[in-house]
């Protein structure tokens, strides 16, 4: 059917379906079918990160992405990290005071895990070159700088 | 605004069937795409998304006496590409600069090409390192010197239903110098008021690409003997025509452009000493 | 164990939710029944609106209905915190580029945006009044509709709203060895929340309920109600949290234009702005500063004759406020002796500015540091002791009458001097600045507060706080915890519910922590008076024989923890202790700003730059900001603000800058072309240190802060560049390009003076 997209897709380790216009995002998707409001809309167009999911292992501004192109994907939102409870990362953000309103942390976060995954003992330069996609206004950037590397110090394992 | 439609193809012959339509437009990682839509700049009735065509190439491969990168290839893969990054680091940072790490999983250097602002970051340096494109019609194809495939802002050569399925770099034998030179707003992410590509050979020859300074990316070369004087920078620079924008002026970008264009020259002779 | 008491960086209320996604933020709040709402503005600034055709609109799937000026009362209500002049909607004109003028209700925002993309404009582009120059002009058209000024305004036949003349002492008669003239420009720029504005609106109860992301919930419900007509009782304000304000979340905007759509529709709506329609929203009030400034060959500042023009824009909303406070204080925090201040606020086909974060302070810090700093070069002072020579020590007046300086600036300045490193060699290339900045807080006001202690001696504390960030949940945790010995775990706060919340009057001037933080220890100290009474009773003892500490109860030779002291006095049937908190600052109705201010902010920041002469491309190497805040409630708290304030500081320094075309659009409309600081942007190395003197008026001495990080960013770093390059730059932002430039014509100006000397 044209102008409709059915979109069957693994969220947070839930398989999902839903169908949408063809036009919907993928984040407005995830916020308004799914039911997942923490992804955020700020920009719309990929320059603020606020809406940062991992699809398929990747960070990526779900706000860029139609529905149909994510039938089959595996997603990963804010809710998924952590699951219930906070990573070492999470935990880090708050003892590290890189936490103000707030509104830029669930890319922040996400974007963040998706960076540890791929370099999971970054230095300054890799944090600020792996979350140079995400805005914050509150100009929160050196506390979240210093909670992604407290998190890395902490410990090895995240259990 | 006109139902969208979404469609996936699996093949090149049907992706591009569907190209042939006036109001369809072709989708690879989104990111120029889905802004423009939004700002109704675009107005398509049918998305035809290229990343599950499996005859356009996802990969990097080294074939013979060329680099080729698959249409479908991300940015990325590019950045943390080794023979890229060996044998052509002004492209590996040209796109390590293409917006952020979020932006670089779906960009692809293909689509970059094709929305061929002039700004494109990655254009430079490929039209320094003579880089074609291999296209794809009907049944049948060509390939096209990047030199040949902008036509102004946001044009390209590519015919209705035509796609790129690959674009491919030369491997000169022996080592080669290079540097690539960008200025920006801010040091975050930013689109570039002035890029600038420069590939230098052990024969002398030196190959420069422009972005941001003119209609299109522009190609200029020379030796580096005969860039000596200012008269000689003014020849090379004369291809290109800097505008006023929101982002910079032109004055500035000029005074930018024989800055950067010097600096550029010194590094790429400096890698090719240390590399020979 | 985390230390929790005031003083300690006790771990952030909500920090939880926020790090989880679990926060709800007004736009994730579902709501059952709701429609859409996508506005329709034109692409212009100024136009006369001929006909609005919805007709292709109404049809598109989804849409229920399009509403314009025409649906709406005649004449159209208006509101606005100084001036009541703006409208629900436009009805013949636009006045900025944004200005809506059709509102379409659908059952999502596809289908409203897709409506709105179909309503048909039929509009005339009217000449326009863009800049300063243009609303100064005799002949420039009139912003203000004629009949909403005053008959006997002096000022209606021009753009200039108001006009405000500030001064004491005779600056014409004060001789000088040195004076200096010149004008500087601040930039436009927009507040650029993440969250961008969310409005919904439902009628409730014989009357409407809101959630808005307002940083002041009632004043909102205060304009609702005088627009709607209704009861304040019958008017009630969801404030969740809002996702960053910095004052362009403080006054009503499109409230009430959701409101009366969802009164006529009997359902539900909301409408969600987008990034772009933040910034053609909110903005800073922008201004020319002209002064001109004597001094003595010992470097003391004689006198100050300044000339301030501020673009308030279409709608004055609270910028005659920003201007009026902002130039009382243009001597900033020096001892002067004669000072004159003309102010003018005009008004243009702009968006409307607002509150910003420093209030007009930051544009008054650019003119008067900058002026400081040339004086230092030509009297060859050092840029440190010029200011340690001019600053008011404590208990000197700054404005002669009003409330002496209540700090030691001279302190915070030596303190940011030795972290920069004032003394040590300075590289070649690099280049150093200092500046001070000053902001007056809140002169009048008020905040209530309900403290609970609940029958298993849990605490539920209802105070009508905002928390945008700073950590507002946090601190008046602390103060319940500290004072009434109940930990953090066991205490609640509710906030943001103006039906269930008594009254605070705004989130602003970094007032909550004095204020709200106040008004809970009257609550606290009135719940232990209750609690100690009602314990002497059930022990049939007199208070006096009653010993409460933080935690515990002594009473008659036993002592309670307050879940058992709480159970033994009500015994079987259960009850609270309930307390009313209350500040107030009842202003001075003589006094030109209302009263004085409450505290001052002070801040000063210094900072180190590496100039690449060639491009004008410079590097941040070092930024130190001191903030004055004389007890910290929660340490990681305020330095996160004071931090944070650097970086959006940054932002005007830096990169920001609206820029408008001659049809008054907006041309980097969008995060495109509108940059804000990023990673990778923030200086090399910064620095935030807190005073801590004990010397305010809030719990434990507190000030307030948030806001001082911001105040002086300009005018050091500027210092900075102009030491790394000989360039003066007297415009903002300072781009690479900006500084390109000075350096050019400050080269050029070299040359023919050693030309014309040779």
């Amino acid at each position: 059917m044209t102008g409709v997209s059915t979109v069957r897709l693994t969220v947070n380790g839930t398989r999902r379906s839903v169908t949408v216009p063809s036009s919907m995002t993928l984040l407005e998707m995830v916020r308004s079918r799914l039911g997942l409001t923490g992804s955020k809309e700020c920009c719309s167009e990929g320059e603020c990160g606020a809406c940062t999911m991992i699809v398929d292992g990747e960070p990526v501004n779900s706000c860029l992405i139609l529905g149909g192109e994510v039938d089959g994907a595996v997603i990963t939102t804010i809710e998924g990290i952590g699951n219930g409870g906070m990573t070492r990362l999470q935990e880090s953000f708050l003892t590290a005071g890189a936490v103000q309103c707030g509104f830029c942390i669930p890319g922040m976060v996400v974007a963040a895990s998706a960076l540890l995954e791929r370099i999971p003992d970054p230095t300054i330069a890799d944090i600020q070159e792996g979350l140079s996609g995400n805005l914050c206004r509150c100009g929160g950037y050196s506390r979240i700088c210093a909670a992604v590397i407290s998190s890395v110090s902490r410990g090895d394992t995240d259990d | 605004m006109t139902v969208l439609d979404y469609q996936r193809p699996r093949s090149l012959s049907e992706a591009m069937e569907l190209l042939l339509h006036d109001d369809a437009v072709a989708l690879a990682g989104g990111t120029d795409l889905m802004v423009a839509i939004r700002h109704r700049a675009v107005d398509p009735a049918v998305v035809v998304d290229l990343k599950s065509v499996e005859d356009i190439r996802d990969d990097i491969a080294v074939e013979e006496d060329r680099l080729v990168i698959g249409g479908r290839v991300v940015m990325s893969r590019l950045v943390s590409h080794d023979v890229v990054n060996e044998q052509f680091p002004a492209l590996a940072s040209a796109a390590a600069v293409v917006g952020s790490v979020q932006i670089r999983n779906r960009a692809t250097l293909a689509g970059n090409l094709c929305n061929a602002s002039p700004a494109a970051d990655t254009a430079p340096a490929l039209l320094a390192q003579s880089a074609w494109l291999t296209l794809a019609s009907g049944d049948s194809g060509r390939t096209v010197p990047l030199s040949d495939f902008f036509l102004g802002p946001g044009a390209t050569i590519l015919d209705r239903g035509e796609v790129v399925t690959s674009v491919e770099v030369p491997i000169t034998k022996g080592p080669v110098g290079s540097a690539f030179a960008r200025v920006t707003r801010r040091r975050g992410v930013d689109l570039a008021s002035v890029s600038l590509a420069c590939v230098v050979e052990p024969s002398g020859r030196a190959r420069f690409g422009f972005g941001a300074v003119g209609p299109t990316p522009l190609l200029a070369e020379s030796t580096v003997e005969d860039l000596a004087t200012d008269d000689d920078f003014e020849r090379l620079l004369s291809v290109t025509s800097p505008i006023s924008d929101v982002r910079a002026g032109a004055d500035y970008r000029g005074a930018m452009l024989r800055v950067h264009v010097r600096r550029a020259l010194e590094a790429a002779v400096r890698q090719l000493r240390a590399r020979s | 164990m985390t230390e929790r008491g005031v003083g300690t960086s006790a771990p952030r209320v909500g920090g939880f939710e926020r790090v989880t996604g679990a926060q709800m933020f007004t736009a994730d709040i579902a709501q059952d029944d709701l429609l859409h709402v996508a506005l329709v503005h034109l692409d212009c600034g100024r136009a006369a609106i001929e006909s609005i055709d919805v007709s292709a609109a109404e049809e598109v799937d989804g849409v229920v209905r399009v509403f314009t000026g025409a649906d709406f009362p005649n004449p159209m209500p208006r509101f606005g915190p100084r001036f009541m002049d703006r409208p629900v909607i436009a009805t013949t004109e636009t006045k900025f580029h944004g200005d809506p003028v059709a509102a379409v209700v659908a059952v999502s925002r596809e289908s409203a945006t897709e409506g709105a993309a179909e309503v048909t404009v039929t509009y005339a582009e009217l000449p326009g009044v863009y800049s300063i120059d243009q609303a100064l002009a005799p002949a420039s058209p009139l912003v203000v509709d004629a009949d909403i000024r005053p008959s006997d305004d002096p000022l209606t036949a021009t753009n200039i709203r108001q006009i405000w003349e500030w001064g004491w002492g005779d600056v014409d008669s004060t001789k000088a060895d040195l004076v200096l003239e010149d004008t500087y420009e601040f930039p436009m720029v927009t507040h650029f929340s993440i969250e961008p504005h969310v409005f919904v609106a439902a009628p409730e109860a014989g009357g409407v309920a809101v959630w808005s992301s307002i940083q002041h919930p009632y004043i909102l419900q205060k304009t609702l109600a005088d627009l709607l007509g209704l009861p304040i009782a019958k008017v009630r304000i969801h404030a969740p949290d809002p996702g960053g304000g910095f004052g362009g979340k403080g006054y009503p905007k499109y409230e009430p234009l959701v409101a009366m759509v969802a009164l006529e529709l009997g359902r539900p709506v909301r409408l969600v702005l987008t990034l772009e329609e933040t910034f053609q929203a909110v903005r800073r009030t922008n201004a020319r500063l002209h002064f001109r400034t004597g001094f003595s060959d010992e470097g003391r500042l004689l006198f100050i004759d300044a000339v301030n023009d501020f673009l308030m824009g279409a709608y004055a909303d609270i910028a005659p406020r920003v201007i009026s406070k902002s130039s009382y204080f243009a001597a900033g925090p020096y001892k002067v002796g004669a000072v004159r201040a003309k102010v003018r606020g005009l008004m243009s086909h702009t968006t409307p500015s607002t509150a910003f974060r420093g209030f007009g302070a930051p544009q008054i810090a650019w003119a008067i540091e900058s002026q400081i700093d040339a004086a230092a070069r030509a009297l060859g002072i050092d840029a440190v002791d010029i200011r340690l020579h001019n600053l008011a020590a404590r208990g000197e007046e700054i404005v002669p009458g009003d409330k002496p300086a209540d700090g030691d600036w001279a302190q915070s300045v030596r303190i940011a001097a030795e972290k920069l490193g004032w003394s040590q060699p300075l590289p070649p290339g690099h280049g150093r600045g200092i500046a001070v900045g000053l902001k007056a807080s809140a002169t009048a006001g008020s905040s209530y507060c309900i403290l609970r202690i609940l029958p298993d001696g849990s605490v539920a504390l209802v105070a009508g706080t905002s928390d945008m960030g700073q950590g507002a949940r946090t601190i008046l945790t602390q103060l319940v915890s500290e004072n009434l010995g109940v930990p953090a775990e066991q205490v609640t706060l509710v906030m943001g519910d103006t039906a269930v919340v008594p009254f605070d009057y705004s989130t602003s001037a970094s007032r909550s922590t004095v204020f709200m933080g106040s008004a809970v220890v009257d609550a606290c100290r009135k719940a232990i008076d209750d609690l100690v009474s009602r314990a002497a009773g059930a022990h049939g003892v007199e208070t006096g024989e009653v010993a409460f500490t933080p935690g515990q109860v002594a009473v008659a030779g036993d002592t309670y923890t307050i879940p058992e002291i709480v159970a033994k006095i009500f015994g079987a049937v259960p009850g609270e202790i309930i307390a009313v908190g209350t500040q107030r600052g009842e202003g001075d109705a003589g006094h030109a700003l209302g009263g004085p201010a409450a505290f001052y902010e002070f801040s000063c920041t210094a900072s180190e730059v590496a100039v690449d002469i060639e491009t004008g491309d410079y590097e941040l190497v070092k930024h130190v900001t001191v903030a004055d805040v004389g007890k910290a409630i929660n340490r990681q708290h305020v330095e996160m603000q004071d931090e944070g304030a650097a970086v959006m500081g940054l932002g005007h320094t830096l990169m920001e800058q609206l820029l408008l075309d001659e049809h008054g659009r907006i041309r980097n409309l969008g995060a495109l072309d509108y940059r804000i600081p990023t990673f990778k942007d923030v200086p090399k190395s910064m620095t935030s240190v807190l005073v801590e003197n004990g010397d305010g008026p809030g719990p434990g001495g507190s000030k307030g802060s948030g806001e001082g990080g911001l105040l002086a960013t300009s005018p050091a770093i500027a210092a900075a560049v102009t030491q790394a390059t000989g360039a003066v730059i007297t415009d903002l932002p300072l781009s690479p390009e900006r500084v390109w430039q000075a350096i050019q014509v400050s080269k050029h100006y070299e040359e023919r003076h050693d030309s014309e000397d040779g």
